[in-house]
């Protein structure tokens, strides 16, 4: 990321988000809204003073520290954040939200970078292609109250075990529960969420991998007891498999067998389960539960799908065009995929995915021309009484009447033909899939029976 | 009491005079018949009659393109209202320019037509009447299907393409008609064994028909054409809350986006 | 009836979604009567009544329009106005006495292969059932 930032030809924009879409290939316009930081950039060091002086301090839970940790009204999200600038948050701020705080952050900035009177601003951007890499988000199903997920504490899932095991997390890397020990015994369950039915039916691919390599690090830091409740072990990548085996010798336990629930007991968290391999029910006690949960689409991809135009999958996951054959394109033209948005993966393959997806963006902004569908809309203007019926049956927004008669934008038509079908006079031909075309299509059928009969 | 024909010459009068008219769109009798005029400020309105019922709306249709900036009135009764929404809504007519004279039927005329809205939203003339209810559709559909099979074979035998019932249709605006290409109906034959023709009409009457029954008027074969668009007319409004003619601002129900409810 | 009566029927398919998903019944190697003669087309959204029509009156004795799953239209909602068109095209034949059964209007995705064979089937002994068009929906 800091790459990234750091490029003179690549723009970061934080706080940001896509409000409106228009064009096509090659000639997108694309309006961002940014929202005010209330720091002017251009001035902030990312000193953090404004950070130290925030009376409102340790008040909101963080949105880096999974909920695990605090933060401040003023805050800089995490030490390694591009760009490395305070940002004041306006639902918590005390000035911004109640017009009544001392301002000590603003005193304490030497650069006087801090700015209460900022406004969102809109951004109007024309690009030449789109690639959506926004990621997943980690279900929040109230399904999950099920294994003690927002009931018990010390129920928590795969983000935030790795906030209290890293060294900068708000417990300094130390596993411990909510009331500061260290857990004795620890549970990790597999499919929470996905290969469900009722749920996800879908594996969400990066967990059985994930939680292995947090229970050697549980077992590492804690020395207890760790367990692994799982359906399969799904170590396909390279190295996974001997990592898999590794762990298991490190004595971490791995039971196969979906986890029916978590109940209180006795100041500890009981996890229920069949054992499908010794064919008994165990009731394990453990102080801690951590749920490998199922990965779902980042929150907003319906919406951002129906800005850009592009088609979500059963899961709610964008659609590549091709699942074999075109694994970063989508039906839209010039608009791509790389990462978790598209499927469940983990770092090995988004970072070849997204590798593809820039190539295939850049083979379209080399190219200059863009090549369109032959089966475009073409309007019969002889025939057009411009009812404009057609321009209502166009998804795409294709067609326009433009002095009293109909007319298509041959780039963003898609070839659908649902206009030609609409259209009473037969006014607009769908090219290549013309009546006339069809109907010899059906006579031809029905010419080869009678000749054949 | 004063009659319809005398309030609606004075209604035209006064049209005429006070809106700044190019002309008002009625109909005149003489001793050759009546027709379509274009009464002018300052005619001799005496001729003006308002029967036969007539579609003035098309020929409204060709003034207003023939004459761009024409401001023209038109006798209006509550199915020529409707039509003239309905053509509005598809860039036929340019409503800016219309000024309706509201004619409401009488309950011979409503009878006469088995029409269920006899009235224009503004009536200048006439007296409301409620709308009547079309026993004749609604007998039709209580036949079997074999008997409305054995039905509309005998009616469309009588069928001898005159095209009259296109021709007299408000709504049948199109440059060229998809009834006229030998693709859709065969040319040189009567009586086909599958009646394209009146299946692909019925078919475009969907969301626009209106129910004046201008085409079952002047059919010379008699065939109880409206039967079918009226049927249609009633599952459009089931499926798909939409009336045609009702309001300027509904789109029309087969190009839009969206299914009803449940039918997912 | 005659016993040997096959029906013949013309099958609109989408080229994204059903069209696929008979390519899918096909590699699966299914098994669906062979009455069917496929009629691919990009969208649902381009089987005009006219041309159901058309089919109808070249010798179809059914017709059997397959499209995308609303909400999966790959060009978004081009099957919304097949959606419409086609039931009252169904009540207009039944107007003029031709069987509605006649004309059917599914949703199968690129990966319903089972489905599709499923729908063929059934349809083409409803259709064989009805009779040929002709004798059954005499117009």
């Amino acid at each position: 990321m800091m790459d990234a930032g750091r490029h003179p030809r690549i723009e970061i924009l934080t706080l940001s988000e896509v409000v409106d879409v228009q064009g096509y290939v090659g000639n997108f316009q694309v309006r961002v809204r940014r929202k005010p930081r209330y720091v002017i950039e251009d001035l902030c060091t990312g000193c953090g003073a404004c950070v130290e002086a925030c009376v409102w301090k340790d008040r909101v839970p963080s949105e880096f520290e999974a909920g695990m940790g605090m933060r401040n009204a003023a805050y800089i999200p995490f030490p390694q954040a591009v760009p490395l600038k305070a940002v004041i948050d306006p639902h918590s701020c005390l000035w911004l939200v109640k017009g009544k705080c001392g301002k000590k952050c603003e005193r304490a900035c030497e650069r006087g970078a801090i700015d209460f009177e900022m406004q969102e601003t809109f951004l109007d951007l024309k690009v030449g292609v789109v690639i959506l890499a926004t990621g997943f988000d980690l279900t929040d199903d109230p399904s999950l109250a099920r294994y003690g997920y927002g009931v018990y504490d010390n129920v928590i899932d795969g983000l935030q075990f790795e906030r209290l095991s890293s060294a900068g997390g708000p417990t300094g890397g130390r596993i411990l529960t909510k009331d500061g020990r260290v857990p004795k015994a620890i549970a990790f369950l597999h499919c929470i969420g996905s290969r469900d039915d009722e749920a996800s039916e879908y594996c969400s691919r990066i967990c059985c991998m994930y939680a292995t390599k947090q229970a050697h690090l549980a077992r590492e830091k804690t020395g207890g007891e760790v367990y692994q409740f799982y359906i399969d072990m799904r170590t396909a990548g390279k190295g996974y498999e001997e990592f898999y085996k590794r762990i298991q010798k490190e004595g971490v336990y791995f039971i196969r067998g979906k986890v029916a629930d978590v109940v209180p007991d006795d100041g500890r968290l009981l996890v229920r389960a069949e054992d499908t391999l010794l064919g008994r029910l165990v009731e394990v006690p453990v102080d801690m539960v951590v749920l490998a949960t199922a990965a779902r689409p980042a929150k907003g991809s319906k919406e951002l799908a129906q800005l850009f135009n592009v088609s979500l999958d059963k899961d709610g996951f964008f659609m590549e065009a091709h699942p074999k054959l075109r694994p970063v394109s989508t039906h839209t033209d010039g608009i791509f995929l790389a990462g978790c948005c598209q499927s469940p993966k983990d770092i090995p393959d988004t970072v070849a995915q997204a590798s593809a997806a820039a190539t295939r963006a850049l083979v379209l902004l080399n190219q200059g021309q863009v090549e369109i569908e032959p089966t475009t809309a073409r309007v019969i203007e002889a025939r057009c009484s411009g009812c404009g019926e057609c321009t209502l049956v166009c998804a795409y927004s294709a067609i326009e009447v433009v002095e009293g008669k109909a007319r298509v934008n041959e780039a963003l038509c898609k070839g659908c033909g649902t206009c030609a079908a609409a259209c009473l006079a037969k006014a607009i031909v769908a090219q290549h899939f013309t009546d006339e075309e069809l109907v010899a299509e059906i006579t031809g059928i029905f010419e080869r029976e009678r000749v054949l009969a | 009491m004063v009659d319809r024909l005398t309030l609606l010459r004075g209604a035209v009068q006064q049209a005429l005079e006070t809106n700044e008219l190019d002309g008002v769109l009625a109909l005149r009798a003489d001793h050759n018949g009546t027709v379509p005029h274009l009464f002018r400020t300052g005619d001799d309105l005496s001729g003006l009659a308002l029967w036969p019922k007539y579609p003035l709306t098309r020929t409204l249709d060709l003034l207003l393109s023939a004459q761009p900036g024409a401001r023209l009135g038109i006798v209006a009764r509550g199915c020529d209202e409707r039509s003239l929404i309905e053509m509005a809504k598809r860039n036929q007519v340019d409503l800016e320019r219309v000024t309706l004279i509201g004619l409401a039927c009488t309950a011979e005329e409503a009878a006469a037509c088995r029409c269920a809205r006899p009235y224009p939203t503004k009536i200048a003339v006439g007296e409301r009447v409620e709308g009547v209810e079309d026993t004749i559709t609604s007998e039709h559909a209580r036949l079997s299907l074999a008997e409305r099979a054995g039905f509309w074979q005998r009616q469309f035998a009588k069928c001898f393409k005159c095209y009259g019932c296109r021709n007299v249709c408000p709504q049948c605006f199109c440059e060229e008609c998809a009834l006229e290409e030998d693709l859709w109906v065969e040319r040189g034959v009567l009586a086909p064994p599958f009646p394209m023709f009146h299946l692909i009409r019925a078919m475009h009457t969907v969301g626009k028909c209106v129910g004046c029954r201008e085409c079952e008027l002047a059919c010379p074969a008699d065939i109880p054409l409206t039967i079918l668009y009226s049927l249609l007319r009633r599952d459009v409004e089931e499926m798909f809350g939409y009336v045609p003619g009702a309001s300027l601002e509904d789109r029309p129900p087969l190009v839009v986006s969206g299914v009803p409810e449940g039918w997912a | 009836m005659r016993e040997d009566f096959e029906p013949r029927i013309i099958g609109f398919l989408c080229n994204w979604c059903s069209y696929a998903g008979a390519d899918a019944a096909g590699t699966s190697r299914l098994s669906y009567p062979s009455n069917i003669r496929v009629v691919r087309v990009m969208c649902s959204g381009r089987v005009s009544p006219e041309l159901v029509l058309r089919a109808f009156r070249e010798g179809a004795d059914g017709v059997l329009v397959l499209g995308c799953h609303i909400g999966d239209c790959h060009y978004t909602d081009g099957n919304h106005r097949t959606a419409k068109r086609i039931p009252i095209l169904r009540k207009l034949l039944s107007y003029v006495g031709i069987e509605p059964e006649r004309l059917r209007l599914e949703w199968v995705s690129s990966s319903e292969a089972q489905r599709f064979a499923q729908v063929v089937s059934e349809f083409t002994e409803t259709v064989r059932q009805l009779g040929p068009l002709e004798k059954g929906g005499e117009v």
